[in-house]
């Protein structure tokens, strides 16, 4: 935070009204319509590359939208209004309309370029002034700019007259974030857009891959070295693109957003998708892929959990790769990594994650959790606990009074389908009740640990009156 | 045991993988399982078995994915997790793949080509042609097949023959330790067959060789020292 209070960088956005006319309201595109944005995106390049003759630094916000850092250039063209009118010119010229705004930090530039047929200028120090008429719509926080006229506040002013603070704690993150835009600061500083080439990474495959499998594998590789980039510029992105070329000439990509929580490996399965997807929407035709490309889009500073994520896969090529057939021959879900998480039945403990993706533990496993069972640890413990019946000498099911105590010492032990067994010794009950503070989920049990006659041991629970074995000890 | 002499493959040098352990073919194994196996050790591209899956099957993983080493785990949905954590398993190095289908045998042939030990539970009997099969990708790849069930070929069989709980009685005490006989045969010549009596688990879950002092009390005794410790 304390890097973005600073006045924010001066920033000139240029906008392209006609790839914007059907959803120009400054707001993040449906994931549907990434596709369209996608091929609008590549449209939208010979005027990126007329932009990036004045500065090379272009970012591309959206397709018809882009951004360069006036600094250098304004100096270059002695002035930002030069430096707007000169560059208005050329993209005219190559037969685009344009409007161009220029103004402190990237939201106020974006507004003053919507602002008058050809845009406008916001003097240095003057975001504020000028943010302060538009109303709290412009900020593309649909939450926020329905809850913020209920309340009264209809303008950016009216916004940013509330503290700082006070809109964080009131209207959590996007209230911070609003806040912060209609005081005029960035809610992230821009990160020029060298050329982006500069950061993607592609493998050829020659002869062409016929199967998805080389493909996919190659990657998980090349998210690995696009990390590994990134990470040396201190950067992390938004997006990845995936770029796919066939044999036959035939390319297509798609963007892929990620929000710093996907892994190289996750990078690798949304390739997948988007093979399987392409096989089963076009003909499957018999071209094969003869070129991969991963862009990283929209980057951004990295920030530690980012790069934790990212980073702390030191899984090797082989296993990944078996790991991931596997998952491709049996679904994604059915190889999964382990984890120990807290609760108290055995079963609770665990949570798996299917490998390749990130996971953490929804109930902590430091906790103490009365209850839970004593080391040793069972081997066996049933997904599903199995139906069983303790009865005592006479053949009557042993039950456990409110207090405590069986009603009569077991007996026989049977597991469904198979013969009773004697049991050879026993221990118990210990009472267990779980979120007795809620009714619905409220779990009563009591549980014996029996021996058999055949020396195994199981862990046996009796629940709503019927025997269950939830665990042995083999 | 039945196949014959004739099926009896040398072990071909294995390849140096340079993203794993490299150690001569061998992989650890927990100290109180050493004098149970050839060598003290896992030898890479063989079969052993553990008998029906228990505690031993993991235990025999234990060792190698401690040092390293990666382990998937073949159907056994059941699996205790924390046992296996007990026994000394890193679970970041582990692998589940608990319901492998009707495609199992591709599926550990993809797992024995990446890990380097795959605990296998078969869902059915397998053929003596797809045992034969799996063990010759074992030995392409280096890597070591456990199998909690019944498997002819095995370099190395391990089975629990006795087993005696400590610290549970008639209604007092619980749970707290197991001593198990666990008898060894192998199939290669001069194989003579080796027992131990081991923790199996001890009362913190860990698995050691019980020695000679645990060896001579009696259950009573057992009890009390165990509950006055505990």
């Amino acid at each position: 935070m304390t890097t973005h209070t600073s006045a924010s960088q001066r920033v000139l956005v240029l906008r392209c009204p006609q790839w914007l006319d059907t959803a120009d309201d400054g707001q993040e595109r449906d994931s549907e319509q990434e596709e369209d944005s996608a091929a609008a995106a590549r449209a939208f390049e010979p005027v990126v590359g007329v932009v990036a003759e004045f500065c090379p630094q272009v970012e591309v916000l959206r397709p018809g939208v882009c951004a360069i850092p006036t600094r250098g250039p304004a100096r270059y063209f002695g002035g930002e209004a030069e430096l707007a009118a000169k560059l208005a010119e050329a993209v005219c010229g190559a037969g685009f309309t344009c409007q161009a705004g220029v103004a402190d930090g990237l939201f106020a530039a974006g507004l003053a370029a919507r602002t008058g047929p050809t845009g406008m200028l916001v003097p240095a120090g003057e975001a504020r002034e000028f943010l302060a008429g538009f109303p709290v719509g412009v900020l593309g926080l649909p939450e926020l700019c329905e809850l913020l006229p209920r309340l009264g506040i209809e303008t950016l002013g009216q916004l940013a007259s509330l503290p700082l603070a006070e809109a964080a704690s009131r209207f959590g993150a996007d209230g911070k974030l609003a806040s912060r835009l209609a005081r005029g600061l960035d809610p992230r500083p821009l990160i020029p857009r060298t050329p982006a080439a500069d950061l993607s990474v592609q493998m050829e495959f020659d002869p062409p891959a016929e199967q998805s499998e080389p493909v996919i594998f190659a990657a998980k590789a090349l998210a690995d070295a696009m990390h590994d980039r990134l990470t040396a510029g201190g950067l992390a992105c938004v997006r990845v693109q995936v770029a796919v070329r066939c044999s036959d000439g035939h390319e297509f990509s798609r963007l892929w957003r990620h929000d710093g929580l996907l892994s190289a490996l996750a990078v690798a399965e949304r390739v997948r998708w988007q093979l399987d997807g392409w096989q089963r929407d076009s003909n499957p035709s018999t071209a094969g892929i003869t070129l991969l490309r991963l862009t990283p889009d929209q980057l951004v500073r990295a920030t530690g959990r980012q790069l934790a994520l990212w980073g702390d896969s030191v899984i090797s090529d082989r296993v990944a790769r078996a790991a991931m057939r596997v998952q491709a021959l049996l679904g994604h879900d059915r190889a999964v990594r382990p984890s120990l998480a807290g609760g108290r039945r055995p079963a609770d403990e665990v949570l798996l994650v299917p490998f390749g993706d990130a996971g953490e533990p929804l109930r902590p496993v430091d906790r103490p959790w009365p209850g839970r069972l004593p080391a040793p640890a069972p081997a066996t413990v049933y997904p599903a606990p199995l139906a069983a019946s303790v009865t005592d000498e006479s053949g009557v099911t042993v039950s456990v009074s409110g207090r405590a105590e069986l009603s009569a010492p077991p007996a026989w032990l049977a597991t469904a389908g198979r013969p009773a067994r004697a049991v050879a010794s026993w221990a118990g009950p210990w009472p267990i009740t779980e979120q007795w503070w809620d009714p619905r989920y409220v779990r009563r049990q009591a549980r014996l640990q029996l021996i058999t006659d055949d020396g195994n041991a199981w862990l046996a629970a009796l629940q709503d009156g019927r025997w269950l074995i939830e665990a042995s000890y083999d | 045991m039945g196949t014959g002499g004739a099926q009896l493959i040398s072990l071909s040098p294995v390849r140096h993988r340079d993203d794993v352990l490299t150690g001569e073919g061998l992989l650890p194994v927990l100290p109180a399982l050493r004098g149970l196996l050839p060598g003290g050790s896992l030898q890479r591209g063989s079969v052993v078995t553990a008998g029906s899956w228990g505690l031993l099957a993991l235990a025999l993983t234990a060792g190698a994915v401690a040092d390293g080493a990666w382990c998937a785990v073949v159907g056994v949905p059941a699996i205790g997790v924390r046992a296996a954590v007990e026994a000394g398993l890193d679970l970041d190095r582990v692998l589940l793949v608990s319901e492998p289908g009707t495609s199992w045998p591709q599926v550990v042939a993809s797992l024995l080509d990446g890990f380097d030990i795959v605990l296998l539970r078969p869902p059915d009997q397998p053929s003596a042609q797809l045992r034969r099969k799996l063990e010759a990708v074992a030995r392409r790849h280096g890597s070591v097949l456990v199998v909690a069930g019944d498997w002819p070929g095995a370099q190395s069989r391990l089975l629990v023959t006795d087993t005696q709980w400590i610290g549970i009685g008639a209604g007092h005490g619980r749970l707290r330790a197991r001593k198990a006989h666990v008898m060894a045969s192998g199939r290669g010549a001069g194989e003579r067959p080796r027992s131990a009596w081991l923790w199996l688990p001890g009362p913190d879950g860990s698995i050691t060789t019980a020695g000679l002092a645990d060896l001579g009390g009696t259950y009573l005794d057992d009890t009390e020292r165990l509950a006055s410790s505990g």
